[in-house]
Order: structure tokens, then C-alpha cells, then sequence
């Protein structure tokens, strides 16, 4: 090879490892940190894009140049030099890659290892998922139970998942951490946050039906604020049943897919629980007999204009927590009229 | 639609002797034995519930399993033919001695009925999977029309889940691996000079189950609760709970597997067995090579998607809990078993379009490929990789924590073979006289999509990352880069190169051209910005999203429009050029393998006269090297060669 073309070739190599460093420096490719282990995920993420930009730029390059320089017209008939292969250039591209991914494995291997690890003084909180819905309940904290993922800053936290029905997985983007919640297994994951703020936790793993709306939120707040929301549950939980009932309807979800005027809550995915009365007399059943049916078997009666199968039973509610929310749901009703 | 001297047969039934209408092999007995054995499928289901007292006795969930996607298909296929000669061997019934009357293509007639010529099977198997290709291209505009915005605009959620999942379960299933096995259906006899493939009939079934495979996905839109929405992975035990379309996707994928598993097994009996004289394994060319690694790989891993299909039917209608953790199943085993096969397939759907880059490369650039016996092990140490590395899709699954980092490390290794063959592309293109016409572009296009497709699969081997991006819409780029970028890529250049040996008939390069660069752009701007959306948090395989998504995926889904508008121009260029195409001449890429030594389209079958192979298949630039020689110049070329 000639040295103008070798310069031409690194020029092209340049020009193309140079745009594609542009393309993921320019571009905001990963959304804010807010976790430790997001961290180190972002320092395999890059480690492993100056790599992958060297290759592309090569790889280019070399299609480029060929294009350029070695295109014949249609109706040249002449054949190119039988070159057959060359040991040595065959060995540094066996070695060269395999010493790439060797080093992206063990960085990998080093940043799984510590991710993993939760240490001795973590928080512990049981994360339950059910076709579509989240619950979080917290062991050490009088096992009160949420809606939302509240998470103290900086305190090391791992999750402990169940799944009632089928697979689901709990995504945090911020937090960079997933984890599948599986039908009879355990499953864990460790999140330390290290921003304040709400994130969205997603569910991604299709789990049927209302997948694309199994969403909540992941609060971030500081440690004080956390220790204040964690007595407000705890007498919120001891209230009248008025109260009890709406804790239970704000710690099962209710509201990602109910609209409910006294709960300010607005989804539209199921019927609009300010109007069950109504809904009891096309039913033609009393009021009460129909809302504990709805809630312990959904598909008994379901409103024209709304899917079966979407909701989920939640039989497996303790009956002072289901006849609390019984309660409060048709005071609520009441209420609203 | 051939130039063959062979007088056409008067007789092309597979039956001996002519009967009436109803009872010759052809489509109305394939219709009236469909509805009896559906109702032979009904009497079986109702005299065991019967017998076991089962209420109530007519269950149209087990109806439709036994009846419907089982005893029919048998009726349709004994009525069309397929298993006439066998049943008459078996049942000792005279069998005239073959006459080849159901061998070639000689009227359009000959391509709707059971044909034993690996040429017509060929055909067939490529105009039917691009029929489900343009059928699964269609479902992903609709869904891509919902997803344009955010919020629900066209359809309902469960129509939405069956959108995706029939989409890329007729991609896969019906698409992208049987397109290779038709490709490979009409090329691999001619390239070892055999004169059809070992096994015709056996070949001949295995077209014939692909249709019944793919109307069964898509029928299954029309059944009560819609079509299967579990996704292509269709996981357990989501899968179990489903409405009835979930068993079209169960029994739709035996099908297809069963004939995966027929075609491979002819493959490598045809590739070890038929091979012509001096065609030693390091004298196949590189598609023969990839063929044969791939049926390995579909022989052993197909039928572990076949277990795991039926455990999940079986928990539906069998009432066993394979899957049921509450009654002692294990969920996470459906997916050990599940990707133990789909693994593997990412190679079968990836090792064929392999073996038609090399071969258009080379010919193309007019240079041997560099490093042929490091090309061929290397599509072996794929082989043999492909097996170690599945749980790497389960990285977030829940699997044994100690299982990551060796199936991290496996896949990554996996990327050497793979870089090898890249390199040694790129070293073939080097210093050639390169001829940038249709199958060339659509090669290099693959080699450079490929690429991309590759690094995101080191992103994905990756734990960290992984647990990052696992089931978003980083991965769905991904599986696109490999599977659009890579496999159709090289199917059409496969077609492209082939076209004129199959046709005779030369299409049109400026429509070609037109069609790869709209296809390149609309690719890149379809599946490219779904990086950047998994990245920052959209998943995959949903209806609705964060509205801050929107605008990219407005872009996303008016390109896969553009993209859609592309296979126009491929359809109106195949059709036309078929029918009114310049003829080709046997050769018009001057190559050297053996399918181009002979008539396009070759003879009834393929060789006149014996090769005898003497050399390398791509000895472009070699003077005076030959890879075959026929019977008639043998004597004289033999002499060279031994001198």
C-alpha cells in the first residue's frame, strides 16, 4: 500500500469515528442519574461505546475507501489479485476482539458484582405486582404499604419482589436497575438513590392486557421527609374506616386506572367509581353486594364500554381492609352526588 | 417459465392412475379432507370427554387444538397429495415406479401442488414467505400508525399485543427462516452439483406445511378475544391465561418447526451424501457451509421450542401445571427452554444470509474470499457458541446470579467469530474490481447494518447495560439491525443474485438500486432513533407512552411508511422482470459456482452432464483455475490439472 493511501484510509477513519463521537456526545443518550448503580452502568455504557465507535469507524472506512477506489464500470471483465488470505492479519483479527471484549466483560463483571451488593445496612421494602398494579410495602417500617416507591436519599435500599399472577419487571431509568417480579420465585434487586426527585417506574415485561399502563412513581425524598411520611402512614393506618379505606385504595393502585373524585384520582382505563351507584342498578344488585363483588371477582359484572379480564381480583385483601374500602367507596359516591 | 427438451408428462397427479375430480390429489380433495378430518378431530375430542365425563362435552378450546390447527391440516395435506406415495408404500398398494411426472416446473400449475423438484420448491417457498412478509410488514404500519402518537388512537390494547406478536412471529416463523431455506431449497443442489435434493418428497411436505403454518397466525385475528398478544417470546404463564388465539401461536409454531426440522434434515443428508465427484467440504462454497451448520442448528435446537409450545397447551387444555407456581410449576423453565431454541434460531435466521454475502462479495469484487477456512470454521465455532449463550436473554429474568457472568462472557466471545467473517469481507472487497450493482449493494448494506447490529449486541452482553435496557426499545433496534440490517438484507441480495437463474430473465437495475437506497434510508431512520428511545425509558411492547416520546416516534412511524412504500418498487421490479425481463444468459455475473454453469433456468435436472469439481470455488483472478469441469472437456481439463 501506498502512504497517500493509507493516510486516506486513517483520514476516512477519522472522519467517521468523528461522527459517530459526535452522535453520542451531542445527543443526551441516557436520562439524569439518580442511583449509585446507575453510575457505574453509565461507566460500561461509555467504556463500551469508545470501543464500539472504533470498530464502526474501521469498518466504514474500509467500505468507503473500497467504494472509492476499486469500483469498475459494468463492462470491465478483469478480475481482482487472487490474494487468498494471510495468516498473520487473520490472527490480530481473531485476538484484537476477543482482548476487546474480554476487557467490556470484566468491567462488566467488577460493576455487576458491586451493584449487586447491598451491604450490611440497607433498608429492606417487598414490592408485590399484579396484573396491573404495584404495591410497595415496608417491613421495617410497620409493614405500612404505598402505591408509590418512597425512597429515603442515600440510604442503600434492596427490593424483594413477588409476582401474584403472571411475570412483570420493574424498571426505574433514572435508577438504571430492572428486575423481573416472577410467579413463585424470589426475586431482589439493590437501588441507592442519589437524587431527590419523581421517577417513573415501568413496567417491561408484557403481562397482558393493561401492560402499557402498569406505571407509578419512585419519590425520592430527603431522610426527614421520609421519617414524616413514614408516621403519616402509620396514622393514617389507625384512622377512622373512612380514612382506612382510602389508605387502602391509594396503597393497591386503584387510582392508575380508576377515576375517583374524593381520592383525586383520574384514570380512565376502568369505570368511574363516582359513578357505582348507576352502575350497581344496571348491575341490579344492592350497592354494597356489588362493590365487594367487583372487587373481589371483576369479571362477575362488567361495565359495558370496558374490557374484561383487565382487572385483577383482589380477593387476597385482608377482609378489614376490603370492608373499609367498601365502606369508602360508597361514602365517597355519596359524597359526589 | 423453463427451456427444458423434456416432453411435458400427461400425467402429474402423485396417485398413479387418474380418478375422478374428487378423489386425484389436488385442491378439492384437499378441501373435502379437510372438513372430514376436522370433524374425525371433533368425533376423537368428543368420545374421550365423553368417555372421562367431562362437562361440558363440546370445549371449543380443545376442539380447536385436536380439530382445527391439527386433524384439519393432516386432511389438507393428504387431500392435496403430500403423503400419497407413502401411504401407498406403507399400505402395500402398487406404487408405479417414479416417473419424475411430479418433478419441474412446467406450467404455473405445477408451482400450487405438491412438486419434488427442489427448483419449483424453491419458488414456491420464496413467493409464500414474501407473501407473509408483506402481510407482517402491513401489521407493523397499523401499529405503527397507533404508536405515531401518544395515547390510543386506532385500536385497544389487546388488539395492539396482537399486532406485535403476529408481526414477529410471521417474520420469524414464516419469513425470515424459511426464506433461507428456500433460497437455499433452489441453490444448494446446483452448487454441489446434485441433481435434486436426497430426499424430494420429504422436501415437497415440508413446503406444503409452511402455509397451513402461517394462515393459522393469521386466522387467529378472527377467533373470539383476537389474536395471540403474548409476543413473539409468547411467555408463560401469561401465555396460559390467554383467549383462544394463544393456540394459534402454540400450534402454528409446530408447524413451521416441523418443517424447519424436514428441510434441514434433507440439507445435510443432500450436503454430506449427493455431493458431485471432487467436491470435498473445503471445495463447498460458503453458503453450502452456512446451510449446512444452520440445519445442525435447527435439527438440534427446534425441537426444544416445540416442547416448550406444547407444555403451555398442555397447561391449558391438559389441566398439568408445567408453568402453574401456585400448583409446583416452574415459571423461569418455560424461558430456559424456550430460548435454548431462540437463541440458536437468531443464528439460523443470521448463518444463511452469511453464506450469500460471501458468495455475492466475492463475485462481485472478483477477488477469492480471504480466509475461506477461517470464514467456514468460524461458522462452526458460531454453531457450537450458540449453544452456550441463552440465558443471556434472561440477564433480568430472575436466573441463578451465578449464571450471568459466564453467559456474559460466552456471548462476548461469540462476537470473534462473527468479527472474523466481517474482516474477511472487508478484506475480500479490498483491492477488487468491485461491481456496485443491486446484490452488491444489498450485501455491503448488510455487512455495514450488520456491524451496528453487532455492537448493540455487545451492549446487550453486557449485565450492567443489559439490566439497563433489557425489554426496551433499545432492544427491538437492536433485534432489527440484525434481523432487517442483517437477515432481509441478505435475502435480498439472494433474491437479486439468483433472480435471473430462477427467471431466466434479468430485472431492472435501476429499480433495484431504487429499492435498496429507499429501503437503506427508511431502515435507518425507522429502527436508529429506537436506541435513544430505550435508552431514556420507553419499553417495548407497549400501546401508550411518556408523551415526551411523541415526536420521535411521529418520525419513526412516517419512515416505516417510506420503508413499506419500498417493497412496491421490489414487488413491481420481481413481477415485471418475471414476466418481461431481457433474458439473462446462464451467467451474467460471471461466477464461478456451479448453479451459473448451467441454463437459466437449469435443466429439470440441473446437470446435463456430470461435474467432476477440480478447485476452489473463488478462484477470481487465479489463471486458468476452474472449480468444475463437464463430462465433455473432463478428459482434457484432467490432464491439466494433474500436470
Amino acid at each position: 500500500m501506498r502512504r497517500g493511501s493509507i493516510l486516506q484510509l486513517v483520514g476516512l477513519g477519522i472522519l467517521f469515528g468523528g461522527a459517530a463521537t459526535l452522535v453520542a456526545v451531542l445527543i443526551p443518550w441516557l436520562p439524569p442519574v439518580a442511583s449509585k448503580q446507575r453510575d457505574r452502568i453509565d461507566f460500561v455504557f461509555w467504556f463500551t461505546t469508545g470501543i464500539a465507535i472504533a470498530v464502526f469507524a474501521l469498518v466504514a472506512a474500509v467500505i468507503a475507501y473500497s467504494l472509492m477506489k476499486f469500483r469498475v464500470r459494468p463492462d470491465d471483465d478483469s478480475d481482482g489479485p487472487p490474494i487468498h488470505g494471510h495468516t498473520g492479519v487473520e490472527i490480530v483479527w481473531t485476538a484484537v476482539p476477543a482482548v476487546l471484549v474480554a476487557a467490556i466483560s470484566i468491567v462488566s463483571s467488577v460493576v455487576l458484582v458491586q451493584n449487586d451488593d447491598a451491604g450490611k445496612n440497607h433498608m429492606n421494602v417487598n414490592v408485590t405486582a399484579r396484573q396491573f398494579a404495584w404495591t410497595f410495602s415496608y417491613p421495617g417500617q410497620g409493614d405500612l404499604t404505598s402505591a408509590q416507591l418512597r425512597l429515603p436519599l442515600g440510604r442503600t435500599v434492596k427490593l424483594h419482589f413477588r409476582a401474584l399472577d403472571v411475570i412483570h419487571s420493574f424498571w426505574v431509568p433514572e435508577f438504571g436497575q430492572k428486575q423481573d417480579a416472577v410467579p413463585g420465585q424470589d426475586t431482589s434487586l439493590v437501588i441507592t438513590p442519589t437524587k431527590e426527585g419523581t421517577y417513573p417506574v415501568i413496567c417491561t415485561e408484557l403481562c397482558g392486557l393493561g401492560h402499557a399502563l402498569m406505571r407509578t412513581s419512585a419519590i425520592v425524598m430527603k431522610p426527614a421527609a421520609f421519617r414524616a411520611w413514614v408516621h403519616e402512614q402509620q396514622n393514617a393506618a389507625k384512622a377512622p374506616p373512612g380514612q382506612a379505606g382510602q389508605a387502602v385504595f391509594a396503597s393497591n393502585g386503584c387510582a392508575s386506572c380508576h377515576t375517583l373524585k374524593a381520592a383525586n384520582a383520574t384514570g380512565t382505563a376502568g369505570p368511574d367509581l363516582d359513578k357505582l351507584p348507576a352502575y350497581a342498578k344496571q348491575a341490579g344488585q344492592p350497592l354494597e353486594d356489588f362493590v365487594r363483588e367487583s372487587i373481589a371477582d371483576p369479571n362477575a359484572y362488567v361495565q359495558p364500554g370496558f374490557p374484561k379480564n383487565l382487572m385483577p381480583s383482589f380477593s387476597t385483601l385482608p377482609k378489614p381492609q376490603l370492608e373499609s374500602l367498601v365502606q369508602y367507596l360508597i361514602a365517597s359516591g355519596k359524597g359526589s352526588k | 417459465m423453463s427451456t427444458s427438451t423434456i416432453e411435458p408428462q400427461k400425467q402429474l397427479a402423485l396417485s398413479p392412475k387418474a380418478k375422478g375430480p374428487f378423489l386425484r390429489a389436488g385442491w378439492l380433495r384437499a378441501a373435502w379432507m379437510m372438513c372430514l378430518f376436522w370433524w374425525i378431530g371433533c368425533g376423537i375430542v368428543l368420545i374421550f370427554r365423553a368417555w372421562a365425563g367431562w362437562d361440558p362435552l363440546w370445549d371449543w378450546s380443545v376442539i380447536t387444538v385436536v380439530a382445527t390447527l391439527t386433524a384439519a391440516p393432516i386432511g389438507f395435506l393428504a387431500g392435496i397429495g403430500a403423503f400419497d406415495y407413502w401411504v401407498r408404500y406403507a399400505s402395500g398398494a402398487p406404487t408405479v415406479p417414479e416417473d419424475h411426472s411430479t418433478h419441474g416446473g412446467k406450467t404455473w400449475k405445477d408451482y400450487f401442488r405438491p412438486n419434488t423438484d427442489h427448483k419449483v420448491i424453491g419458488v414456491q417457498y420464496l413467493v409464500t414467505t414474501i407473501f407473509f412478509f408483506v402481510a407482517a410488514g402491513l401489521l407493523a404500519m397499523l401499529f405503527r400508525a397507533e404508536l405515531a402518537r401518544p395515547g390510543m388512537q386506532f385500536v385497544d390494547n389487546q388488539t395492539f399485543n396482537g399486532l406485535v406478536s403476529v408481526h414477529a412471529a410471521l417474520m420469524i416463523f414464516l419469513f425470515v427462516i424459511p426464506a433461507f431455506a428456500g433460497l437455499g431449497n433452489y441453490v444448494i443442489p446446483l452448487m454441489i452439483g446434485a441433481p435434486d435434493m436426497a430426499f424430494p418428497r420429504l422436501n415437497a411436505l415440508s413446503y406444503w406445511l409452511l402455509p397451513i403454518a402461517g394462515t393459522m397466525m393469521l386466522l387467529s385475528f378472527l377467533v373470539p378475544g383476537g389474536a395471540f398478544a403474548t409476543g413473539w417470546t409468547s411467555y408463560a404463564p401469561l401465555a396460559t391465561d390467554q383467549p383462544l388465539g394463544q393456540v394459534f401461536f402454540n400450534m402454528g409454531v409446530q408447524w413451521a418447526g416441523a418443517s424447519s426440522i424436514m428441510t434441514a434434515l434433507n440439507f445435510l443428508v443432500t450436503i454430506i451424501t449427493m455431493r458431485a465427484p471432487g467436491m470435498t467440504f473445503w471445495r463447498m462454497p460458503l453458503l453450502v457451509w452456512a446451510n449446512f451448520t444452520t440445519s445442525l442448528l435447527v435439527v438440534i435446537a427446534t425441537p426444544f421450542i416445540a416442547g416448550s409450545q406444547f407444555f403451555v397447551m398442555f397447561d391449558r387444555i391438559m389441566h398439568t401445571n408445567f408453568f402453574d407456581a401456585a400448583e409446583g410449576g416452574y415459571v423461569l423453565g418455560y424461558q430456559h427452554i424456550f430460548w435454548f431454541y431462540s437463541h440458536p434460531a437468531v443464528y439460523i435466521m443470521m448463518l444463511p444470509g452469511f453464506g450469500i454475502a460471501s458468495e455475492v462479495i466475492s463475485t462481485m469484487a472478483r477477488k477469492p474470499i480471504f480466509g475461506y477456512r477461517l470464514m467456514a470454521l468460524s461458522l462452526m465455532a458460531i454453531l457450537v457458541l450458540g449453544f452456550s449463550v441463552w440465558a443471556h436473554h434472561m440477564f433480568v429474568a430472575g436466573v441463578a446470579p451465578w449464571l450471568r457472568i459466564p453467559m456474559m462472557v460466552t456471548s462476548m466471545i461469540i462476537a470473534v467469530p462473527t468479527g472474523i467473517k466481517v474482516f474477511s469481507w472487508l478484506a475480500t472487497i479490498w483491492e477488487g474490481r468491485i461491481h456496485f450493482n443491486t446484490p452488491m449493494l444489498f450485501a455491503l448494506g448488510f455487512v455495514s447494518m450488520f456491524v451496528i447490529g453487532g455492537l448493540s449486541g455487545i451492549y446487550l452482553a453486557a449485565v450492567p447495560i443489559d439490566i439497563h435496557v433489557s425489554d426496551t426499545y433499545f432492544v427491538v433496534a437492536h433485534i432489527h439491525y440484525v434481523l432487517f440490517g442483517g437477515s432481509l438484507f441478505t435475502i435480498f441480495a439472494g433474491i437479486y443474485y439468483w433472480f435471473p437463474k430462477m427467471t431466466g430473465r434479468m430485472f431492472d437495475e435501476r429499480l433495484g438500486k431504487l429499492h435498496f437506497w429507499m429501503t437503506f434510508v427508511g431502515f435507518n431512520v425507522t429502527f436508529f432513533p429506537m436506541h435513544w428511545l430505550g435508552t431514556q425509558g420507553m419499553p417495548r411492547r407497549v400501546s401508550d407512552y411518556a408523551p415526551r416520546f411523541g415526536d420521535w416516534n411521529m418520525v419513526i412511524s412516517i419512515a416505516s411508511f417510506f420503508l413499506g412504500a419500498s417493497i412496491v418498487v421490489f414487488l413491481y421490479n420481481m413481477i415485471v422482470s418475471w414476466a418481461r425481463g431481457p433474458k439473462a444468459g446462464p451467467n451474467p455475473w460471471r461466477s464461478r459456482t456451479l448453479e451459473w454453469q448451467v441454463s437459466s433456468p437449469p435443466p429439470y435436472f440441473n446437470f446435463d452432464e456430470l461435474p467432476q469439481v477440480v478447485g476452489n470455488p473463488y478462484e477470481y483472478g487465479v489463471p486458468d483455475a476452474r472449480h468444475a469441469v463437464f463430462n465433455g472437456d473432463r478428459t482434457v481439463e484432467l490432464e491439466e490439472v494433474n500436470t
